[in-house]
This record gives C-alpha cells, sequence and structure tokens, in this order.
C-alpha cells in the first residue's frame, strides 16, 4: 500500500524532493553512483577506486571477505566519511560536501552495523521522532502506531528499548530508518545476531518495503541464504575494490569468490 | 530516565486545562499527574505568601540563582552539552544591564537595559556556540572551552579598573566592580511605569496587620515561573524531543535528517538569553556588579546544583538551586563550605542522577506495580528466546 | 640584549609552571579519563605539607619536600580508592547489604568533576580551618642572578630544570618500564589489558597516587616562591587544565610542548604589554583556538601530519 503524502492535508511539508518514479516496476533510472571512489586511512586503503551503481528500487546485497571495505562504502554514501577522493552521485546529484543529515534529508537512510535505539527512550518515542518532521496530530499518531505494528511490536510502546531483545532492536531500528521514507536504504548487517526465524522477518519485511515503498536497498550481509532470499543483485566486494557483480547464483558458482572468502589470496 | 509515565491521559482531555496540561506534560519532565500538579499550585500559593513570613528581600537572590540553574539545565540536561561558560552570559548580562541602565537612568533606559542584558547574554551565547558547535568541536572539549572563557573573563574583567575602562557613564571599575547601577525601574518614562527595587508595597491583611512586601520578590517569582513552565512546554514539544536525541546520541539524530550543530547552537543561545536574565536581574537586585561573577567556584555553582537536582529535570534544577543556595548562605562559619563539598561528593556518588528523578522513579515505581496488573499483553522484560 | 633575556627567562618560568601544573594531571585525565578539578588543593597538600616540614618539623628543604611529596601521593591513594573508585564504599556495601553502593567515576566527566570539586571545597576550607588563612613561608634558595640592572630568581631557573627532567624521567617511566607499558596498555584498551592479565584497578590506583604524587611535587617546588594560602591551588588549575587537553593524546610530548608554546604566548604576550594579566588572557585564548583547530590537540595533530605524509609517499 503506496503512501500518497501529498494528499493529505494535515501533514507538515515533507522536506525533501523525492525521484519520480516510486511505484515499482520503474527500475530505468540509476539512484545511486559512484565515481572512482578511494578513502584511505592512513596508510590503508579501505576503498579503492569503486564505481558502484544502484537502481531505483532496486535490492542490492553487498558481500564480502572481512575487512573488505563494506562497511566503509556505506559509510561514505551517507556521509559519516569523508573520502580520499572521487565522487558519489545521489538521484543525479554530486553529494560532495553534504552533511549526512542533509543526505538523509535527500532520501538516504542508514541502520548501522551496531543497533543504536534510544536506550532510555520508550519504543513509542523512538518510532516518534523520525516520523514527527513528516506528520502531525492524528496522521503522526497513525503513522508512529503503523511503524510500531510493522516492526512487529505492537504492545511493546511503553516499554523502554534498551529493555527489548537484539532481534526487537534491531526491527525498531529498520522501521525507525525506513520511516524517513527513503528512495535508498542502507543496512549493515541487519540479521547479524538472530535466529533463523527472525531473520526470515527481516528478509519479508525488506521485500515488502521494496515491493510496496519502492525503496532501492543496499544491505551488507554474511549469510548467504539470507542474501538469496532478498537480492536482486549481488556486489562482491574484495580488499577495497568490486570484485564481482552479478545475480546471486552466479555468484555462488563462481570459483573465484570461494577463494577470495576462504583464502589464499590476500 | 523512566518512561514509565501517565502520557496521554492529559492529552485526551479536551477542555481547555486538559489541553494545557496535554502541552505541559510528556516523558521529557517529571511530574504528568493531577497530583502533582496540585502540589505545584500549592507550592506557588506558598511561595506567594512567603514574603508575610520570611524575607523576601533575602529570598529573592534564590529566586533570581534558580533562573541560572534553569539555563544550565536546559543546556545540559536535555542538549547534553555541559557548560561551564553560563556564568559568562550570567555576568555580560548583568554588566549590560549596568553600563545602560547607568547611561539612561530612566524608566525607558532601564526597561531597554533589561532587554540589552537578555540580548547580549544570547548573542554572546550564539557567537561561543557557533564558534565551537560549527567548529566540530567535541563534547568534552566543549565543556572545557566554556571553563577557558570564563577564566578568560575573570581575568579580563578583573583589570578593567582604570578610567579609560567606562563605557559612557560607566565605569567597569575592575575587580572593585560597577556600583550605583539605578533602581530597577520597568516602564516607559512618564507614561507608566514602577519601580521594583528598594520599594515595598503595603498590604493590609484581616488578621495581622500592615505588612510591607518587596515587589522585587514577586517580579523574580513571575518570570521564574513563567520560565519554568514555558521550559516545561518546550521540552515537551517536538522541538524538545529532538533536544533529548541529541543528548541520548546525537550522531544517531543526525541520521534522521536533523541538523544536530543547530539544535545545540539554539538550545545554547536560549541558555545564554536565560543565564542572560539572571544576570539582569541579580546586578539590579544588589545595584552592584563585579567580576566575582566569572570565578571559578562561581561558575561551577550552576554545575552543582543542576548535578544534585537532577540534570534531566526542570524542578530538580528549581528546587536543588534554591535548597543549596539558602542552605550555603544560611549556614554561618567555616564549616558551611565543608558540609557543602561533602553534600556535592555523597549526592553525585550515591544518586548521580539527581535527587528529583530518583524521587519521582520511586512515586513512579508505586503506581507502576497497579497497573501492571491490568497488562497482560505487554510484557515489561522481553529476552531472547 | 637585556630585553631577549627577559623574555627567555619569562619563557621558562612559564614553561616550568605549565609543564608542572600539569604533569600530574595529564596522567590522571589522560589515562583514567577522569578531571580531577581537586588537582590544584593536592598542589596546596604537597605545599602546605612541604611548609610544615620545613618550619614546624624544621626538616632540611629537600626532605621537607619529599615529605611534601609523599604525603600527597598517599592522600591520592585515598581519595582514589574512596572517591573514584568507589571500592571503600563498596566493600563496605558489599558486607552490610550485600551489593555494591556506588559506580567508578573512570569516564564519566562530569560527573567527576562535580565530585572532585567537592572534594576542593572540603580541601579548601579544611586547609583554613586547620591551619588559618596563612602560613609561613619558606625563604626561597640560591639567591638571584644579576644581569645588567635586572635580576632573576636563581630558584625558578632551577624549577625550569626540574620540569625538563621530570618530563625526561616520567618519559622514561612510560616507555621503558613494565609499570609503564602496562599504564599505556589500560590507557588504550582497558578491557584488552584486563584479558591480558594487567590488574586495571590497580594500575589506577597506583597511577592516580603517582599523578598526585606530582601535583605534590609542584606543590613542594613552589612552596618557597607562593604565598601560603589555601587558595593558592587555584592559579594552577585552569592553566593545568589547558596544558592537558592543548597536549593532546601523548602525555609526555604532549604536556612539553603546550607547556613550549602556551609558555612562550604568555612570556611574549607579559613581555609586550607589561602585564601578567593580559599575559595570562592571551594564554587561555590561545588554548580556545587550539582547542578549536586542533581537536585532538598538538601531538594528535602531528600524529595526523605525520600518518598523511606517509599516505603520500
Amino acid at each position: 500500500m503506496s503512501e500518497s503524502d501529498t494528499a493529505d492535508d494535515s501533514l507538515q511539508p515533507n522536506v525533501r524532493q523525492t525521484p519520480a518514479g516510486k511505484a515499482t516496476g520503474e527500475r530505468t533510472d540509476t539512484l545511486l553512483q559512484t565515481e572512482d571512489l578511494v578513502k584511505q586511512f592512513g596508510g590503508f586503503t579501505a576503498t579503492d577506486s569503486v564505481d558502484f551503481g544502484v537502481d531505483e528500487g532496486e535490492l542490492r546485497c553487498l558481500i564480502g571477505p572481512n575487512g573488505a571495505g563494506k562497511s566503509t562504502l556505506l559509510n561514505l554514501i551517507v556521509g559519516t566519511l569523508q573520502p580520499t577522493s572521487g565522487r558519489i552521485y545521489y538521484d543525479g546529484q554530486d553529494l560532495t560536501g553534504l552533511e549526512p543529515n542533509e543526505r538523509v534529508q535527500r532520501g538516504i537512510s542508514m541502520k548501522f552495523q551496531v543497533p543504536s535505539v534510544y536506550g532510555e527512550l520508550s519504543v513509542r518515542e523512538n518510532a516518534r521522532l523520525p516520523i514527527q518532521q513528516f506528520a502531525d496530530g492524528e496522521e503522526r499518531r497513525r503513522r508512529v502506531d503503523a511503524a510500531i505494528a510493522d516492526a512487529g511490536l505492537s504492545g511493546y510502546e511503553e516499554v523502554q528499548a534498551s529493555a527489548l531483545s537484539h532481534g526487537q532492536q534491531q526491527q525498531l531500528e529498520i522501521g525507525m530508518a525506513a520511516s524517513l521514507e527513503p528512495d535508498l536504504l542502507l543496512l549493515d548487517e541487519p540479521v547479524a545476531g538472530l535466529s533463523v526465524d527472525e531473520r526470515d522477518e527481516i528478509a519479508a519485511r525488506i521485500r515488502r518495503l521494496n515491493r510496496e515503498e519502492g525503496i532501492a536497498f543496499v544491505v551488507i550481509e554474511h549469510d548467504t541464504d539470507f542474501v538469496a532470499e532478498i537480492a536482486d543483485k549481488v556486489t562482491v566486494l574484495h580488499q577495497g575494490e568490486v570484485f564481482r557483480e552479478g545475480s546471486i547464483e552466479a555468484i555462488e558458482a563462481d570459483p573465484e569468490v570461494r577463494r577470495i572468502y576462504l583464502g589464499g589470496e590476500q | 530516565m523512566a518512561t514509565g509515565s501517565t502520557d496521554g491521559v492529559a492529552g485526551t482531555d479536551r477542555s481547555l486545562l486538559g489541553r494545557v496540561r496535554g502541552r505541559l506534560e510528556g516523558p521529557n519532565t517529571v511530574g504528568n499527574s493531577r497530583g502533582f500538579w496540585a502540589g505545584f499550585a500549592l507550592a506557588v500559593v506558598a511561595l506567594v505568601a512567603y514574603p508575610l513570613v520570611g524575607s523576601g528581600e533575602q529570598f529573592s537572590l534564590f529566586l533570581v540563582l534558580a533562573l541560572l540553574g534553569l539555563s544550565l539545565s536546559v543546556v545540559w540536561g536535555y542538549s547534553g552539552v555541559l557548560s561551564f561558560g553560563q556564568v559568562v552570559f550570567f555576568g555580560v548580562g548583568g554588566y549590560a544591564f549596568g553600563v545602560v541602565s547607568i547611561n539612561f537612568p530612566d524608566a525607558t533606559g532601564i526597561t531597554g537595559a533589561v532587554l540589552a542584558g537578555v540580548a547580549l547574554g544570547a548573542v554572546s551565547a550564539a557567537l561561543l556556540g557557533y564558534f565551537m558547535f560549527y567548529g566540530g568541536v567535541r563534547d568534552v572539549y566543549v565543556t572545557i572551552i566554556t571553563l577557558v572563557a570564563t577564566m578568560v573573563m575573570n581575568t579580563f574583567m578583573a583589570q578593567t579598573a582604570g578610567s579609560e575602562w567606562t563605557i559612557g557613564e560607566a565605569a567597569l571599575g575592575g575587580f572593585n566592580g560597577m556600583p550605583a547601577i539605578p533602581l530597577l525601574e520597568l516602564g516607559v518614562s512618564g507614561v507608566v511605569s514602577y519601580q521594583f527595587v528598594f520599594n515595598s508595597i503595603e498590604l493590609f491583611l484581616p488578621a495581622v496587620g500592615a505588612v510591607e512586601v518587596d515587589p522585587f520578590y514577586y517580579l523574580a517569582l513571575a518570570l521564574l515561573l513563567a520560565t519554568y513552565l514555558g521550559l516545561r512546554a518546550l521540552v515537551n514539544s517536538d522541538y524538545g524531543r529532538v533536544m533529548v536525541a541529541v543528548r541520548e546520541d546525537q550522531d544517531r539524530t543526525r541520521m534522521f535528517g536533523y541538523d544536530v550543530k543547530r539544535v545545540k547552537l539554539l538550545t545554547f543561545t536560549l541558555g545564554g538569553a536565560l543565564a542572560g536574565l539572571s544576570g539582569v536581574l541579580y546586578a539590579a537586585r544588589n545595584v552592584y556588579i563585579d567580576p566575582q561573577v566569572f570565578a571559578l567556584w562561581f561558575a561551577t555553582l550552576p554545575v552543582i546544583w543542576v548535578s544534585v537536582g537532577g540534570r534531566k529535570s526542570l524542578l530538580g534544577a528549581v528546587l536543588a538551586t534554591i535548597g543549596i543556595e539558602y542552605f550555603r548562605l544560611s549556614i554561618e562559619g567555616e564549616m558551611a563550605l565543608v558540609v557543602l563539598g561533602a553534600l556535592l561528593l555523597v549526592f553525585i556518588v550515591a544518586l548521580p542522577g539527581g535527587v528529583v528523578p530518583w524521587v519521582s522513579d520511586r512515586l513512579a515505581g508505586s503506581e507502576l506495580e497497579m497497573s501492571e496488573i491490568d497488562d497482560t499483553d505487554a510484557p515489561r522484560e522481553v529476552t531472547d528466546s | 640584549m637585556v630585553n631577549g633575556l627577559n623574555l627567555a627567562f619569562q619563557f621558562l618560568d612559564s614553561f616550568a609552571f605549565v609543564v608542572l601544573a600539569a604533569a600530574g594531571l595529564a596522567i590522571i585525565f589522560g589515562i583514567m579519563g577522569v578531571i580531577n578539578l581537586a588537582h590544584g588543593e593536592f598542589i596546596l597538600v604537597g605545599a602546605y605539607a612541604t611548609t610544615v616540614s620545613a618550619t614546624s618539623l624544621g626538616l632540611p628543604l629537600p626532605l621537607a619536600m619529599a615529605a611534601g611529596v609523599l604525603v600527597t601521593a598517599l592522600f591520592g591513594v585515598v581519595v582514589e580508592r574512596v572517591i573514584i573508585s568507589g571500592f571503600v564504599p563498596n566493600w563496605i556495601g558489599q558486607r552490610t547489604v550485600g551489593r555494591d553502593l556506588v559506580e567508578p567515576l573512570y569516564d564519566r566527566l562530569a560527573d567527576s568533576m562535580v565530585a572532585t570539586f567537592g572534594l576542593s571545597l572540603i580541601m579548601v576550607q579544611g586547609a583554613r580551618i586547620r591551619f588559618g588563612n596563612s602560613i609561613d613561608q619558606i625563604a626561597t634558595p640560591f639567591g638571584n642572578v644579576a644581569y645588567g640592572e635586572f635580576s632573576y630568581s636563581t630558584y625558578r631557573l632551577v624549577l625550569a630544570g626540574v620540569s625538563v627532567a621530570l618530563l625526561v624521567v616520567v618519559y622514561y617511566v612510560f616507555t621503558r618500564t613494565d609499570f609503564g607499558t602496562r599504564v599505556r596498555a589500560t590507557m588504550a584498551d582497558e578491557q584488552t589489558a584486563r584479558a591480558l592479565g594487567v590488574d586495571t584497578d590497580r594500575t589506577y590506583m597506583l597511577t592516580f597516587g603517582i599523578g598526585s604524587g606530582l601535583a605534590g611535587l609542584t606543590g613542594a617546588l613552589f612552596a618557597p616562591v607562593l604565598s601560603m594560602q589555601p587558595t593558592l591551588g587555584s592559579q594552577f588549575l585552569v592553566e593545568a587544565f589547558v596544558a592537558v587537553v592543548v597536549g593532546g593524546p601523548s602525555v609526555v610530548l604532549g604536556t612539553a610542548l603546550s607547556g613550549g608554546v602556551l609558555g612562550a604566548v604568555n612570556a611574549t604576550v607579559t613581555n609586550l604589554t607589561d602585564s601578567t594579566t593580559f599575559g595570562r588572557i592571551a594564554l587561555l585564548l590561545t588554548a580556545i583556538l587550539a582547542l578549536r583547530f586542533l581537536p585532538d590537540g598538538i601531538t594528535g595533530f602531528v600524529e595526523r601530519v605525520r600518518t598523511r605524509r606517509e599516505e603520500g609517499e
């Protein structure tokens, strides 16, 4: 069920522009494109001339051995790290110099590796924080309730977020990131440390958000079953470079990919 | 902070009282029940009646300083910026008031001087805040910069003794301070004005007879109440929620699209304005101001008040300021500071969250036990299966 | 020529003051994440203990100074056990109500500020109550160095030398002794250090004791040149703080460099304006600018320049 947020009068003005064609199926436009992106920390190159592109509404998974530079790439996209050189284009705009909160205003949203909900605040207060920018009064209450329900936390509204289980915190955080109505949602290991059932729930949720809201995803994960469940396309990073890109079947069958995971070439 | 509040009870009450309460209540302040407001009303009545039994002239000092305490509570408790520099804006406000009112000693001029003091407090806070927050200075260094700024003011103002340090008619006076600040008279000269300082209102009470009360006390009380309620409303509003989010995790809050630097700057500026107002009233009350307001020990006092009272509680800031100052100034003799120091130590180590939240949690705890009986669907604690 | 010499002496004076004021604090702040607002009062303890030992007990000055250092170090250990780590209250709590009563103050900057401020109030007033508003001062030893029309206290030159020697000694302890290695490990990553078998609890206690001892040393060294009042500690506090913070993560090098930079600014402005007040203001303003533009302090900045240069190769 897509949201028609322009039709509702009680909303506060939505402060960002959304790219055209949010409905599913229109995957013709490039949403994100990095150009020769480089990030160095001291003498160490974490990101090495990466050209990484994501289309609108695409569900991309980013995999690779530890230390391959996956989190670094996401951090560069959202702006918590500054590139050493290279450019990032989002919806045709060069993101250089934009602060993270400005990028969020333009439609990029991120859930970090370490769950960071506001532990001292209740579930409702957490869920309300991103939404209060976009909606007021009755509309706001409805959207907050919907976000909480979507995260499977109905009934837990007054519970302090730090009292939630790890899986519930992940769900809450994904919900908070999604309620910003992004066009690009970056998830850094959303199912780390969760049970198989919880992972299936989150996989279903990601697919639903992708299908119904038209949100493009870049998901870092290690679990190949999970990746197979959700990915349209997979990008493999190795030592900071894009190693392979393709469907999950192609990647899984590729002996080179297996080699970099199992060791050998360093 | 406890989240088990009676949030929503007042919110659904559509009467005027209900709507006002809805604005003033929320998880960011203690006291969200009818009982609280009843107690609050009683306290206000008691404060109004106080000058009849005690010294309004003395007590007004505590009311003035409570504004300073509130300014730090807003900045520290609600945005996470520990500032030792509130006294800078306090002093700037006081000195500005002195300079302007000495140069324009009529009612209009003095009223303008009040505004000038508040404005200068705000502006100096905005400048320092911009320098720090937009320069990406990290939290602990923000604290240290505010402390150093206080020292700079202290050192600078203490040496303004010479005659060249005069603005118009007002001599800054070095460490001797600026005396002979005009009596606080607000209004427009020749049209309507009233003198609040060194004045008295004569009341005739039925059983007691003629009583004289200090109008400045009531001015300070009115301003304190207005500020407290205004801050309550602010802190429970959307903006207040963003402030709290910044306090809890500013990096995460950035990621929700909020301009954290701007939030901190605005809050810091508000804190500066409040501290400036407090400084204005302080100078007006004493008809004098000196660089002692920039001394290290005085700079630490607001931190003490807010730490003991509860940094995340506006009410705690007010009560602790009044309580600690009353205590400090009423204990005669050498042991006063020793006792104060010991009190501080014990409180911060035993009750790091402060007194008022601790009390509030105790009271809320007994409420929760009642409601848990009905609440079968939502468990309080969740564990990994 | 004479003015140049004046400037040089003023610089040495300022350098010694900043380094000695900051030494103990740098170690405590850097390693334990505790802000000790009673640092000035620890200096007070050292100064008073030295003075009392020399005047009332008649000890020769070097012994009196040693006594001052020792007393302050022991006092520091007591403070650490009772207030900073909460070891003593928790020990009592375990034996009476069966649980810990307090949390340690490590890495709790605001809370440690408030707690140590309370401590400083107690100490200043305590000193005033016990010793009155001032006590007799020890005479400054060594006389003066004369040059042209001016003369300069030889003792203050000695202080400059001592401050350099102190930096060298601390550097040696940090880098060449086992204890120093344990301290640096704890500073870098407490959990890992503990997992590797370092008794971090004892390390903290000893560190605070040493930091206090150094503050005591400062008090002892300055005892002959300061007026012995209960408030003498406050003149050191802010300079100590800014020096530590401006210095950056490297304890020894940071303190040395900030002592140098801040001392130079202070001396130059004092010399130009003929006013120690303006010198102090200049020092403080420099500190503010340094904190704004060098967020990791001087040594942090040096580190970053060095790594960036490595990248370029």
